[in-house]
């Protein structure tokens, strides 16, 4: 155990003395993580100005410009009065509004004729979202109109005097079932970017640690230092532990240091502090095994700068940590659950979102250990077929 | 000499079907440089990874102060192994990778930091040792690389090729310190395809070519082996032939000759003749002006064992 304290210290003091290596383990996480943060600033949450031009001026005009002030949506729209359809195409044009709604003059009173006028919305082709959003407010709107005029002449075909119309009218509005709409989990609160991308890029560059190490393993051979180290009273596992606990050791401070910056700095949320150092220490081991893996895979500095290229990349890639996996196709969902660091950001994520602490991230920290066991099995067996060959 | 430090019995490796060391069986004392001669490619540097530990015999033993190295891990503490590219770390000082390489030997404290001040003094790398290593010469990167194997105080030193590409003047410096290793008692096993290093600081040479040691024993016994005589040259003012007659008295001395204004005298050991051979001359009251020993040397013994010169 001397020994393997012995190499990773001076393992850890190269690094340190490494200026790259401080710049991919420290710097470049908590810069990238801060642009991509400022660049995504506003994706998370998505608001507009909706014209409002209310010709009709009628009671079903009230109730729908009523519908457009609810609470519920005061976080996606707000609305400005236009005078009339033209106006409400120029405010459109000049892009003043998202989208505009036009209630057309007898919009109330042709209701409840057999001959309603239609609303209109008027949209941008630059802002599809806003007039989506719009269309889907003036239909609901409209179903829930159809629906009260469906029940008042369902209710007259069968009997009811036409002078209860009206009656009928108010007690079916007083039937419709509440509806809200949420767009996340019940008890979670909102991602913000930064505390999405913090974690993101810091494991990111983590995974850099095992192209690092891999390529030391390989210049410390071809310098001779691995055999030189052999022929001192060292047990070759101990060679591998010291670069092993060098990794660990690095990886740890790297993720602790930049939680505790992004935290500060940005207001990055890692979660519970327990549950997301728990969530950190096992992800670096599943980093500590791929090192492994690559040196066993590799035969040369090069071959292993290669493979190392590969595998950073390829789980970067697939573990999310470049978009948010919540908007990624459910193919990439399901693809970065076959990665440790997609494990790690879900299990981040569930922190700053739900809440809890090592129950939360139970599964993701067993699914990264199982991911460990079994690199690090592969590379056992490399390993023992490279030395019997 | 000592007792032997260094004992290999019929050491054999191969790699795939080819092989590297075949019955290589040799022995070092305590206090005695031995010198492991052959070309690139014959076998010296797989047989002193087997010797240290680097890579295991297929068949054979090697043992140091009679501890079998391929059992226990901590005969390594005998051996000092200088390997022949400097291995070290270029990013760390010179002091750091001595620290490092003495950690890995179990020393600690003020122990190590003494034997790490007393490696750098026997190299003469003292005021260097907060340099990082890269910005060393290759000489220096050399000494320092001996430097290494010295910490812990190894009974057995094994030096590699350890002047490949260094300039004569750092040469001469680890050839001087080799032989102050032997004076402190260390055994020194010292491969190298430079025959005049091997006739400089070798007590015995062995001969390797394609695996098999075909020769060993001290520079005079291999010579003897050709059949071939020392020849003593001296040139001297006066009665040219009354000196040869002179020489020609002493025993051991075979034929002395004038030839071409200088008297050519053949001996055995040419080296050991040379004082009375002096000495008559003085008798004979002719005044020698110069004197060279020529000595078969380790290269014609080479050509005569393996029908070769010594490839560089």
């Amino acid at each position: 155990m001397r020994n393997v304290l012995v190499i990773a210290g001076k393992d850890l003091r190269q690094r340190l003395r490494d200026r790259s290596a401080l710049v991919i383990g420290l710097v470049a996480p908590i810069a990238i993580a801060a642009l991509m943060s400022a660049a995504f600033r506003g994706a998370e949450t998505f608001h507009f100005t909706l014209g409002v031009a209310d010709v009709d001026h009628g009671p079903l005009a009230t109730a729908l410009v009523d519908v457009l002030h609810q609470d519920g949506l005061a976080g996606v729209l707000t609305t400005t009065p236009l005078a009339d359809p033209a106006a409400a195409r120029a405010a459109v044009r000049d892009k003043k509004v998202g989208a505009a709604l036009v209630v057309p003059q007898g919009f109330s009173a042709a209701a409840a004729s057999g001959h309603p006028e239609a609303l209109t919305v008027v949209t941008d082709v630059d802002n599809a979202t806003a007039g989506s959003i719009t269309s889907a407010i003036a239909s609901s709107f409209v179903a829930q109109l159809d629906a009260d005029r469906l029940s008042v002449a369902t209710a007259l075909a069968a009997g009811a005097p036409a002078s209860e119309a009206a009656r009928l009218q108010a007690l079916a509005a007083t039937l419709r079932i509440p509806l809200r709409t949420v767009d996340r989990p019940l008890g979670a609160s909102e991602l913000a970017a930064v505390s999405y991308y913090s974690p993101a890029m810091a494991i990111f560059f983590l995974l850099f640690m095992i192209a690092f190490t891999s390529r030391s393993y390989f210049v410390d051979r071809d310098q001779g230092m691995i055999e030189r180290i052999r022929a001192a009273p060292v047990r070759p596992g101990a060679i591998v532990l010291g670069k092993a606990l060098s990794v660990f050791v690095y990886g740890v401070v790297s993720l602790g240091v930049i939680a505790v910056v992004t935290s500060a700095a940005f207001g990055a949320d890692w979660g519970d502090p327990l549950g997301a150092a728990v969530l950190c220490l096992a992800l670096v081991v599943s980093v500590v095994a791929l090192t492994t893996l690559v040196i066993t895979l590799a035969r040369t500095q090069r071959q292993a700068e290669g493979i190392a290229s590969i595998v950073v990349f390829g789980l970067a890639l697939l573990g999310g940590n470049f978009v948010f996996l919540s908007a990624a196709p459910p193919i990439m969902r399901t693809l970065a659950l076959a990665t440790p660091n997609g494990w790690a950001l879900r299990g981040l994520t569930d922190l700053a979102t739900v809440g809890g602490g090592l129950g939360t991230v139970a599964l993701p920290v067993a699914a990264i250990l199982g991911f460990s066991a079994v690199v690090g099995l592969v590379s056992g067996w490399l390993a023992t077929k490279a030395v019997t060959r | 000499m000592g007792e032997d430090l260094l004992r290999c019995d019929g050491l054999r490796r191969t790699f795939g079907g080819r092989v590297a060391v075949d019955d290589v069986s040799l022995h070092v004392a305590a206090g005695e440089i031995y010198g492991l001669l052959g070309p690139n490619g014959a076998g010296k540097t797989t047989t002193i990874k087997m010797i240290c530990g680097l890579l295991d015999p297929d068949a054979g033993s090697v043992s140091v102060g009679g501890r079998s190295v391929e059992r226990e891990l901590a005969v390594r503490m005998l051996i000092g192994y200088v390997p022949q590219d400097v291995a070290l770390y270029p990013d760390l000082t010179a002091r750091e990778n001595l620290g490092f390489l003495g950690r890995l030997y179990h020393l600690r404290g003020r122990e190590l930091s003494a034997r790490v001040d007393e490696a750098l003094e026997l190299t003469d790398l003292q005021s260097r040792g907060g340099d990082r290593v890269d910005s060393f010469s290759g000489g220096m990167k050399r000494r320092l690389n001996i430097a290494a194997g010295l910490l812990h105080h190894p009974r057995l030193l094994v030096l590699d090729e350890p002047t490949v590409g260094v300039d004569p003047q750092s040469r001469h410096a680890i050839l001087e310190r080799v032989a102050e290793f032997r004076r402190r008692g260390m055994a020194v096993l010292y491969t190298t395809h430079y025959m005049e290093e091997a006739e400089r600081v070798c007590d015995r040479v062995g001969i390797i070519d394609h695996g098999r040691l075909i020769a060993e024993g001290t520079r005079r016994e291999l010579v003897d082996r050709l059949g071939q005589k020392d020849r003593i040259e001296l040139s001297a003012e006066g009665d040219l032939d009354a000196l040869a007659a002179a020489c020609r008295s002493v025993a051991g001395v075979e034929a002395a000759s004038v030839s071409d204004g200088a008297v050519q005298i053949v001996v055995g050991d040419g080296r050991r003749l040379l004082p009375e051979v002096i000495e008559a001359a003085e008798h004979a009251g002719v005044p020698v002006r110069s004197v060279d020993v020529v000595e078969p040397d380790l290269e014609a013994v080479f050509l005569h064992l393996t029908g070769t010169a010594l490839r560089e």
